[in-house]
Parts: C-alpha cells; structure tokens; sequence
C-alpha cells in the first residue's frame, strides 16, 4: 500500500482550505466557549488558590501514571506502528500481581517493620507487578502479535483487541468480579501540609517514581546501544536488519520495557485508587493512548507532556468549566479532538519515525 | 501563440529549502514540452504545485488563462491538467480497467441514488465509461490486460496504465513525471511514440520530465532546465544541448569543456 | 539425543503445562470433575501434535541450528524415495519417526512430572492446614482434586493415595506418545503418494465435485426442514437443550446458505437457490420460539451495523471505532419519539407544544427517516473534524467520540433520564395496526422483530452493494488505496469521506432504532465501546468488504456466544481466544471479498509457521483438494 503522505506535508498541502477554514472555526468557537466558561463560572465560584494547586497536583500525580502507560503505547506504535490496545490490560494484571505481593508483604509483617524493611517491601511489590507485566507483555507479543506482523493494519488491531477481552475475563474467571483493595501501609498513609494544600504521600511517591522511570527510560533509549538499536527498527525495520540489529529481540525488548513502565503503573494506580480488578486496566489504558496521540504517537517526550497535560486538564477541567467530574473524560477527548484539528500529528509531533506503513 | 499554461515566477520552499525559485515557462497548446535537470533540482515539486499538491509561496500559474493557485487537486484535474507519477502509484489493488474508470470519476455525474436504483441513464453511463475505458487502454496497448489486477502488471505496463487512467479524465494538458524511468529502450520508445500519439491523435498538449537526454532531445519540441529549482535554460533542444550551464549543471564545471554533441545520457 | 531437541521437548512440555495452568486457573478440571485428567491429557496431546505436525522440533540429527527449513534435516522423511514401504516400516522412516517419537515422550514426561510436582505441592500445602492466598484457596481445592481424582475433602484431611501423581504423569506420558505416533502416522501417509493421488484425483472429478456441491447447495435447507420439523409440537430429539440447539441449526443453516450460493452455479442456478434460500430465511421468525427469535433479531440488527460500519472501513478504508454513537442517536431518537413520558425535557417540550407526552409522536416507520437522517447528520458532524486525520488518530478520536456520546447519554439526566433510561419504547407496527395484534398467534413479538430486521438488513445490503459497484464505490476504494492520487484523480475527498461516514451512520441509526424497539427499554450502558468492537470484530472476522462474510460473522459472533450460554463464564474468553486464533489463521475473513484476496503477497517472512508450510508444501502432491488450507490464507493476505 502507498504510504500516505498527506499528513506528512500537511504544512505544504494546498486545496483543503475551505475545511480547514471550517474546522478552525470550529475550533475557535469551542476555545472561546471554554474562555467564556472558564471566567464566567469557574473562576466565579471562587475557589480558594489552594484548591486550584492541590486539584493541579493531584492531576500532576494522575499524569505521571498515565505517562508511564502512555510510554509503553508510543514505544510499540513507534516500531511496530500498531495500537497494542491491551496495553492496559496489561497494566491491569501488573496491579493484580502486586496486590498479591502486597497481601505477601502484610502476611509477612514486613509492612509494619522499620521504614527500610517497608521501602524494600514496596519496591519488591512494585518489582513483582512489573515482573508480571513484562510476563504477560512478552507472551502477548509472542502469540497474538509476531504472526501478523506482515499483515494489514487492521488485522493485528482486532488480535489485539482479542488479547485485551481475553486478559479481562480470564482475570475475571481468576479473581472474581470483586475489587482487590489495597491497603496502604501505615508509613506512607498520611501526607504532609504546605500551607493549605495537603500532599498525600503516595501521591508524591508516585509522582516521583513516575519520573524516574521516565528518565531510566529516556536514557536507555537516547544513550545506549539498545536504545540505537530501537531507533534504528523504528526508522526502518528492514534496513535495521541489514546493517545487523536483530530486530524480534528489539521488539520483545520494546514489549519488555513498556510493560515493565505499566506494571508499575499498574501498581502505583492500585494504591492511588486502592482497589483493582478485572477491567480496571480498561479506562486508565484508553486515557492514556489518548496522551500519547496527544503528545505525537511515537514520540517519548510528547508522551510524557502528553500525559501530565492530560492529567492536570482532567483534573482542573470540571472545577474551571463548572461542570460535574464525571464530564472529565469527555474533556479529555474533546482537547484531543481540538489538538488534532490543529495539530494532526499530535503536540509534539511524530519524532520516533516520519515513515509510515 | 497563447500559451496554453503559463507558469509566472512560481516559489515553492520547504523549510530552508527553496524547491522551485522563480521559475516561468510558457507551454503552447499540443506542444510537447520537457522539463529537466539533475535529481532534486525541484521538477517534481513544480508539478505537485501545477497539480494542486503543494501550494506554492509566490507566482502564478495561468491554464486557459484562469489561475489554478489555491485551487484544490481534483478542481485543477476538472480544468483539464492530468498526470502520472514518478514513483507509480496506481491503485494497486484495482483492476487496470477499474483504475481507468476512476481516472473518469469526474466526468461520471449519475447520482447516487440512481446507482442504487440502477436508473437505465445511470447504466448507460457505466456502458460508455467502460467503452471508453477500454478504448483508453487500447490506446495504450493494455485492451488485453483490462482485467490484471494492476500490481500485478509488469512495470512498463503500469506505467502506461497511470496514463491510461490520466487520460480518463480526458484532460487537455497531461503532465507526465519521467514517464521512461526504469524502461528498456524498446519500452521507452514505446512510450515516447505513445507520447506523440497523444499530441497527435488526441490533441493533448504534453508537459514531460525526463532524465534520458536522448529521449528529451527526440521528443520535445521545448526543453526547460531546472537546476537547484532554478530555471537556467530554455528553448529547442539543441539550444539547450548546447547552453554551457546545462552542461555545468549535469557534469560539473570541470567537463564544460568537453565536446557535449556525443555526451551519453546525461 | 541430540541437546537441542531435547531442549526443543521440555520446551514444548512447558508450553503445554502453561496452558493447561491457565485452564486449572479458570477452574475448568473442578466442572469436568472425574474426566478432568484425561481430557486435559487429551488437550495436551492435541497440543503436542499440532506443535510436533506444523511446527517442526528440533531433531537436528546432524546438530544444525534450527531457523530455516533445511536447517531441520530430521524431519525431512517426506524426500521422495526415502520411503520404506507401508506398514509399521512407514511409521519410522529413517530417524526422523523415532526423533519424533522421542520427542513427544520427553514433551509427555515433562507436563506430567509438572502437573504432578504442582498437585503435589498444592494438595500438600493445603494438607498441613497452610492458607494459601484468600482466592487461590477458593480455586485450588477443587481444581487439583478434581485433576488428582480426589475430593477437597481429602485434600484437606491429606488423605490422597500416593499412586494418583504417578498417575498423572503416565497420562501426560501417553499423551505425548500417541500425538507423536499421530504426527508420524500422517507424515507417513503423505509419502503414500500413489494413494494421495488417487484419492486427490477422486476429489478432483467431477462426480465428486458435482456430488460435493449438490451437497452444499442442499445442505441449508436440510437443516431448514429440520428445524421445521423440530419446532412441531411434541418432537423432541434434544430434551432440554432443544432451544439452543435449535437455535445452533438456525445459525448453521443461515451461514451454509451462503455458502450454497457461492457453490451454484452463476445467473439462474444462483438465483433459484438464493430465492429459495431468502424464502427459507423468512419462513423463520415463524417457526421460531421467542428466545431463538430474540437471538436472529439481534445477528441481523448487528448485520445492519455491521454493513454500514464495512462502509466506513471495508470501502472507504477509515478506521471508525466510534460507531456506536450512531446506533446510539438513531436508539435514542427512536426512543424520543415513541416512548411515552420519554424523559423530563422531551416531556416538557411536548407540553408546550400542546402535544400530550403520553402517547407515542410517531410509529415505527414514520419515524424511521427521523431516526436515519439524525444519524446521518450525527456521521457528518462528527466525520468533519476527522477528515483530516489519518487511520491510528482516527481510530481513537472517533473512539473518543463514541465514549462522548455515551458519558452524555449518562450525564444528560434532563434529556435522557441518565442511567435510569427510557422505558416502553414501542414496537414496528404494520398499516396501522399496532404491534400487539401480531404478536399473538403466528408470530411472536421477537419474531416480528426478526422479521424487521431480515428485511431491513436486505435492503441495506442491497444500497450497500449497488453504491459499492457505482463510482461512489470506486472512489472509496480510490481513496482507501491513495488519498493523494485519489484527489488528484478527481475525487472530492471531503464530499467522498462524508459520504462515507453519513451513509454508515444512517444504516447505524436504523439498526440503533430497531435495537431500541427490540430491548423495549434502552439504558446508556446498552452503548458501550463493546458495541462498536463486536461490528468492528465482526466485519473482520466475516471478510472485510464482502456483505455475505458480514452475515456469516454476525452470526459467529453475535449468534454462536448465545448458543454457548450454557458455559456462560467462559464465553467470551472463548470467543476473544477465537479471535486472536482467526487472525493468525485466517484474517482475510470466512468469506474474503474478492478485492481482499488478491493482494500483493507477503514479503519473506521468517518464523517457524512459513518454514513448516514450505515443507507442507514440498511435501503435498500439486493437486489439493479444495478446502482452502489455512496455512494458504495466510500467503493470501499482503505484506
Ligand atoms: N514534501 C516535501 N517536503 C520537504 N522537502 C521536499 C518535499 N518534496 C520535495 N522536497 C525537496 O525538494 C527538492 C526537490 O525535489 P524534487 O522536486 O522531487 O526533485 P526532482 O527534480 O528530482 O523531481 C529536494 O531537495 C527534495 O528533498
Ligand atoms: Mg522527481
């Protein structure tokens, strides 16, 4: 198939004016709507600044889970160029096998020890969900997604929609519909107070943690020579493999690092939500597809902004508009709508790769 | 002699790059004109801004004496500008007959809903579409192939079947984007004879890129020379063969001196 | 032994000790309960033989790496010559029969010893009173003593006979074994060239082939008559499974039908038998009973979904996955305008208007263009911000839409009563009389449902199909192949997408309509994302761009989960592992259209499948029979 180029020159292409004109309108229109909103009855309310701050941050924390997922969807679009859309699922499991680990660690009684025992505990839990993940990530690619790698895209979109119903009800056929809670140990349960805004620890922990994942990430992939390796697959697979980069070890490496990112996202959305089951991989997974395409599908750092800028909409958004929280999600989408009636190829653009199959 | 396209200091930049800089060419009605230069002088980038692809910075371009800028792909297609592509690209999964009769998409104006009710002046219109579609790849040597998935047509044969479904949509100006690049010489022949029947039987005026210097200097009548999107020469081919900055541009400065009449394919 | 096939063995064993792992895990031994040991050896050797037949092992007598097809000279038995004769001699060819054969041993062995190291483990951990974890202590105890042959009861009072793990490992053993003899057995066969040619020739005949199609073409209404014969009142062949299995006939029975009309011949044979068939079908919502009908309504609601869906994707080649908010405005419309009291702000207006909010605005069919064309407005409202986007940003944004739609369905509890929903939506009537007269006597209510929906699908089928083969068609497919030179050809794209999207999202909005009257009460939860992935899956599965797949995929996927209710856990696990399977196996579809199939072939592909059909191949006589081989849809599909 021709690879189209239309996107690709879209700052050269000519003729679509009269869309383009409607389609900036409308988006003009809804930018205008939202100003309105916004000063008329968000800033109306007058909400305390500390309210903005700890919804701002609580959002931040909310974005940095995503971001970790997110990560996992742009790696695999940027060599593979498909939507591995159980990706979430994947994170999902990564949250159930460290709601084990953490019934472990409490049977044990290492949750209640000195604080280093706890914060070995906590990263062995967080290693197990992201063990688990990888497990599940590698098998997925292995059996539902290397067979197809030459087929039409919509082929290997449909395994992978498979894969995600076949990941939730197996769960589901394991576990029971029943939420898993999470229960924090008494070190990190509490938070600390600047001022009027209260920081829950976990959600700095996580925060944290988020980041640096991000930055191992980055620097795997900027500085070492598997990082070149998988720039290399991603420009080119074939060309790759001539000049001597195995390619189907790039990709299960690829498949390893993303899901080892959402296992721990995984794990660190089970004590942010504190409970997890069978489809609680679903939403959190399209959210953060969705800050990916944001940012630019393929392109890290645009997944990353991508994420904490969805988060932080998601969390400012109702409150600035006026409008219930359970419009959040609509906000979500329409800002993305809006990104890519302006920007089709996302935020930040596609770095990993220009090329499309 | 009104020019039949007339391209008035056309501008096209990408990024730092100035593709196509300031170039003017008149084409004449049912002349055959060629345009070369070395790779990435900026040929096919001027024809993406005649075909609507690429809208250009400044100039104008006049065809029939109506301008073309800003006009969408297929408008400029309806005003009767055809053409083909460098690297093919046809629509591989179609039959040729198939990718003929979307060549005529715009000449077809049955409604949708008489397709669904398959009204008898909607089935004569198909009748005559694919009469004429079979007549256009008669005209190209294809009547036999009409049914080939078109992938599945050896090379110089897609190559015709892009002029067979330009020819659909029965244009009086046909842009050809090296049409002879990868041909044998017997199939380039093939091609340049098509390309004088075309001006001849058909009256379509023919604007051509071509790398075969042999080939440009047999067909045209006029040869334009772009060199880093800059227009350095124009007029006969013999002019052109020999003009000192052609010959510059193709070889560098060192050979200028050296007898161009027998210089093989530049 | 070579190491490497030793290797090759245990790898293969482990393979099938995961997989039988994850059946214990969804507690399939506990419902097999006594047979649970053999049939999970059975599973095994499936398995084994299906991994020892396609997928070479690794016997690389001479120590080559494995990889490539000539790299595996243990298995090449099938070189012309080398056979030795018939009988037990045919078996073991040269080495190659009994690598395999130790092959399949060791495979044995080693998911044996592991699922009796596991029992082991298990029933002694439980035995000495140890809790597990809070949900494995649910699962373990009745899962391991069922594949132990014992009851939880023993487990826990570690009372199991010690011979019970031995056992298990013979069972594996033999497993590994027999599919090993298995696999032996039909290479050997193969080598038989003179019979395969024989019986390939008889296949090839025209007898046969003349035999074969009246077959097919006779098939459907065979199991018509049947069903007709089933549904008399006092005949019983299937106690009480009689409804489901009535309802898997149905099924069977509309999907070989259109396979019948693939076998007849061209022009009037064709059009005699796709006749008689549509009179068949139609003849249907009458026989019948309100559950088989409820089914048949919703696989045909589905195929008219699924038909406006392939317009957007098969034809024009746009990846829509926010296709249910069509079928939701067209429900939603329908269910303003025929339900009483719909919901406080229809009320309201009503009021004002003067109108009484009590009785239905308008019936089913008049407020049918209402419904179709608010879906199509919905298409094009929502395609125009999309026209610009390429397939993976559209598929996500039209997602996002799709997700829209539905929060708004939840939130807008003024407009659309939330998640409480609208109740008492009214059913189709017929020149005025009202539905209820009907639904007595010949038809039930769901069979006149059924009856709608044949007949709209047919008509959809029909629009879809004649646009297809005009030069609307065309230019989607112009434009699915190259946008760019689409445009520059002459197609106008923003006209030529919109299209697109407002004709499927009007097929959408009648399919959401009848689905309304249908489910009489319609929640927002009715329009889920699932909707718009089961008429994604099934216009996949059924053969992208070929109207008679469709229908053969909506009733795969929208009939046959309904006839597994019996097993209702593990009916979309089933169906999910299906769909991954058929991807691999056959992603063309069932019923490819004939534009998917010809395609440019796949570039070299390594892997082990493409060196195992290369030897399939070399190995098999030049005349195949005519059952297409999946191995052969794969090298179909383009690279
Ligand atoms: N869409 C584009 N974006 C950026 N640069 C382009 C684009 N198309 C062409 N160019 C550049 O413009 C120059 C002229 O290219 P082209 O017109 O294709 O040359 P040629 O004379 O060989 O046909 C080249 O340097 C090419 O890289
Ligand atoms: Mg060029």
């Amino acid at each position: 198939m021709a690879p189209s180029r239309l996107t690709a020159q879209a700052a050269g292409v000519n003729g679509k004016t009269a869309l383009r004109f409607l389609l900036r309108a409308f988006g003009a229109a809804i930018l205008v709507l939202v100003i309105w909103r916004v000063t008329t009855v968000g800033l109306a309310e007058g909400y305390p600044a500390s309210f903005w701050i700890s919804q701002a941050l609580n959002g931040l924390v909310l974005g940095g889970v995503y971001a970790l997922v997110a990560l996992g969807y742009t790696l695999v679009y940027g060599i593979l160029f498909m939507i591995n859309f159980a990706h979430g699922e994947v994170m999902m499991i990564g949250g159930i096998a460290g709601f084990f680990a953490l019934q472990f660690s409490q049977s044990r009684g290492w949750l209640e020890g000195p604080w280093p025992v706890v914060v070995v505990a906590l990263l062995l839990i967080m290693l197990f969900g992201m063990a688990a993940s990888v497990l599940i990530g590698i098998t997925l690619e292995r059996l539902a997604y290397r067979p197809l790698r030459q087929a039409p895209r919509l082929v290997p979109l449909i395994s992978a929609i498979g894969a995600s119903l076949f990941l939730q009800y197996s769960v589901l056929l394991i576990f029971g519909v029943s939420p898993h809670s999470y229960r924090k140990p008494a070190l990190i349960s509490g938070g600390m107070r600047m001022g009027d805004v209260f920081i829950p620890y976990t959600g700095a922990i996580i925060f944290i943690t988020s980041i640096l994942l991000m930055l191992a990430l980055y620097f795997i992939i900027q500085r070492t020579k598997l990082g070149r390796a998988m720039r290399a697959v991603a420009e080119d697979r074939a060309t790759a493999s001539l000049m001597g980069v195995d390619v189907n070890a790039v990709i299960v490496i690829t498949f390893m690092l993303g899901s080892a990112l959402a296992g721990a996202a995984g794990v660190m959305l089970g004590f942010h939500n504190t409970v997890v089951k069978f489809n609680s991989g679903f939403v959190p997974g399209l959210k953060a597809f969705t800050a990916a395409v944001l940012g630019g599908i393929g392109n890290i750092p645009g997944a990353m902004f991508g994420a904490l800028i969805l988060g932080l909409i998601e969390a400012i958004g109702p409150s600035a508009l006026g409008i219930p929280t359970e419009y959040k999600d609509v906000i979500a989408f329409t800002l993305l709508v809006l990104i890519l009636i302006f920007r089709p190829t996302g935020l930040f653009g596609e770095v990993l790769s220009e090329k499309k199959a | 002699m009104t020019a039949l396209l007339s391209i008035q200091a056309v501008t096209k930049v990408f990024g730092g790059l100035t593709a196509v800089d300031n170039v003017d060419v008149d084409i004449a009605e049912r002349s055959i004109t060629s345009l070369i230069g070395p790779n990435g002088a900026g040929k096919t980038t001027l024809f993406n801004c005649l075909t609507g692809l690429h809208r250009p910075e400044a100039g104008e371009i006049l065809f029939d004496g109506r301008s073309l800028i800003g006009l969408r792909p297929d408008e400029i297609t309806a005003r009767g500008v055809a053409r083909t592509y460098q690297n093919i690209r046809l629509f591989g999964r179609m039959t040729a007959l198939e990718n003929v009769l979307v060549g005529q998409h715009l000449r077809l104006h049955a409604s949708h809903w008489s397709a669904i009710l398959r009204s008898t002046r909607q089935q004569a219109e198909e009748r005559a579409a694919r009469t004429f579609a079979l007549e256009l790849l008669a005209f190209v040597g294809l009547e036999s192939h009409a049914e080939v998935v078109s992938t599945n047509l050896p090379y110089g044969e897609q190559r015709l079947l892009e002029v067979a479904r330009a020819l659909g949509s029965r244009p009086s100006l046909l842009l050809l984007d090296e049409p002879a690049a990868g041909m044998n010489p017997s199939e380039t022949d093939r091609m340049m004879e098509l390309v004088h029947r075309l001006r001849d039987e058909m009256g379509i005026t023919i604007f051509l890129i071509e790398h075969d210097m042999k080939v440009v200097m047999s067909v045209s009548e006029t040869v334009a020379v772009l060199d880093y999107g800059e227009k350095i020469a124009e007029g006969t081919p013999e002019e052109v063969r020999a003009n000192a900055r052609v010959v510059e541009a193709y070889l560098g400065p060192e050979v200028v001196l050296q007898d161009t009449a027998d210089t093989p394919n530049l | 032994m070579t190491p490497v096939s030793a290797n090759g063995a245990i790898r293969n064993g482990l393979i099938a000790f995961a997989f039988l792992g994850y059946l214990i895990l969804i507690g399939i031994p506990g419902r097999l309960g006594g047979s649970a040991l053999p049939v999970l050896a059975l599973v095994a050797a499936l398995f084994f033989w299906v991994k020892l037949r396609f997928d070479a092992p690794d016997t690389g007598g001479a120590g080559l790496p494995g990889g490539s097809a000539e790299g595996k000279p243990g298995w090449q038995i099938g070189a012309p010559g080398q056979s030795s004769g018939r009988g037990v001699g045919a078996l073991f060819p040269g080495r190659g029969g009994t690598l395999v054969l130790r092959h399949g041993l060791l495979a044995g062995v080693t998911t044996g010893l592991l699922i009796a190291g596991m029992s082991l483990a298990f029933a002694s951990a439980i035995g000495s009173g140890a809790s597990i974890q809070p949900v494995l202590d649910k699962i373990v105890p009745v899962n391991v003593g069922a594949l132990i042959g014992v009851s939880p009861g023993q487990i826990a009072n570690d009372d199991v006979p010690l011979f019970r793990y031995p056992l298990q490992v013979l069972f594996f053993t033999v497993a590994g074994l027999f599919a090993a003899l298995a696999a032996v057995a039909a290479r050997a066969r193969n080598l038989q060239t003179t019979s395969m040619a024989r019986l390939s020739a008889y296949l090839d005949s025209l007898p046969f082939r003349t035999t074969a199609r009246f077959a097919g073409i006779a098939l459907p209404f065979l199991l018509l008559a049947y069903i007709v014969w089933l549904g008399i009142p006092g005949v019983s062949a299937f106690g009480s499974n009689e409804g489901t299995v009535r309802l898997l006939f149905t099924l069977i029975a509309t999907g070989s039908g259109l396979f019948a009309i693939r076998l007849a011949h061209p022009g009037r044979e064709q059009k005699i038998v796709a006749l008689l068939l549509a009179l068949g079908v139609l003849t249907m919502p009458f026989i019948l009973d309100q559950f088989q009908n409820s089914v048949m309504g919703l696989v045909f609601i589905f195929v008219m979904m699924g038909l406006g869906l392939n317009i957007v994707v098969g034809y024009a080649g746009l990846l829509d996955l926010g296709y249910v908010a069509f079928f939701a405005i067209g429900a939603y419309t329908y269910a303003f305008l025929s339900a009483p009291f719909s919901s406080p702000y229809i009320s309201n207006l009503l009021n004002l208007l003067g109108i009484s909010p009590e009785i239905p605005l308008l019936g089913y069919w008049t407020a049918l263009p209402v419904a179709m064309l608010t879906a199509a407005i919905g298409g094009i409202l929502l395609g125009i911000p999309v026209l610009r986007l390429r397939g993976d940003y559209l598929a996500i944004v039209t997602l996002g839409f799709g997700e829209i739609i539905r929060l708004f369905m939840l939130n807008l509890g003024e407009l659309t009563n939330g998640p409480r929903g609208i109740l008492e939506i009214s059913q189709p009537g017929l020149f005025g009389l009202p539905p209820q007269s009907f639904s007595s006597g010949l038809l039930s209510s769901q069979g006149w449902i059924f009856l709608v929906a044949l007949v709209s699908s047919a008509v959809v089928a029909f629009v879809a199909i004649r646009l297809n083969d005009s030069r609307l068609g065309r230019a989607w497919f112009a434009m699915q192949e190259d946008e760019d030179v689409a445009e520059a050809t002459g197609v106008h794209l923003v006209r030529t997408k919109l299209l697109a999207f407002a004709i499927g999202a009007t097929f959408a909005g009648m399919a959401g309509q009848l689905y309304a009257s249908r489910q009489i009460n319609i929640f927002p939860e009715n329009f889920s994302l699932f909707v718009s992935i089961d008429a994604l899956a099934l216009i996949i599965v059924g053969g992208i761009g070929s109207p008679a797949g469709i229908v053969l995929g909506a009733l795969a996927l929208k009939g046959l989960p309904e006839v597994l209710r019996g097993v209702d856990e593990y009916r979309i696990v089933t169906f999910a592992a299906l769909l991954v399977i058929m991807m691999i196996v056959r992603p063309a579809g069932i019923l490819p259209s004939a534009r998917r199939r010809v395609q440019v072939s796949p570039t070299d592909e390594q892997g082990p499948t493409t060196a195992a059909e290369e030897r399939e191949n070399d190995a098999s006589l030049p005349a195949q029979g005519p059952p297409a081989r999946p191995e052969d849809a794969r090298s179909e599909e383009p690279a």
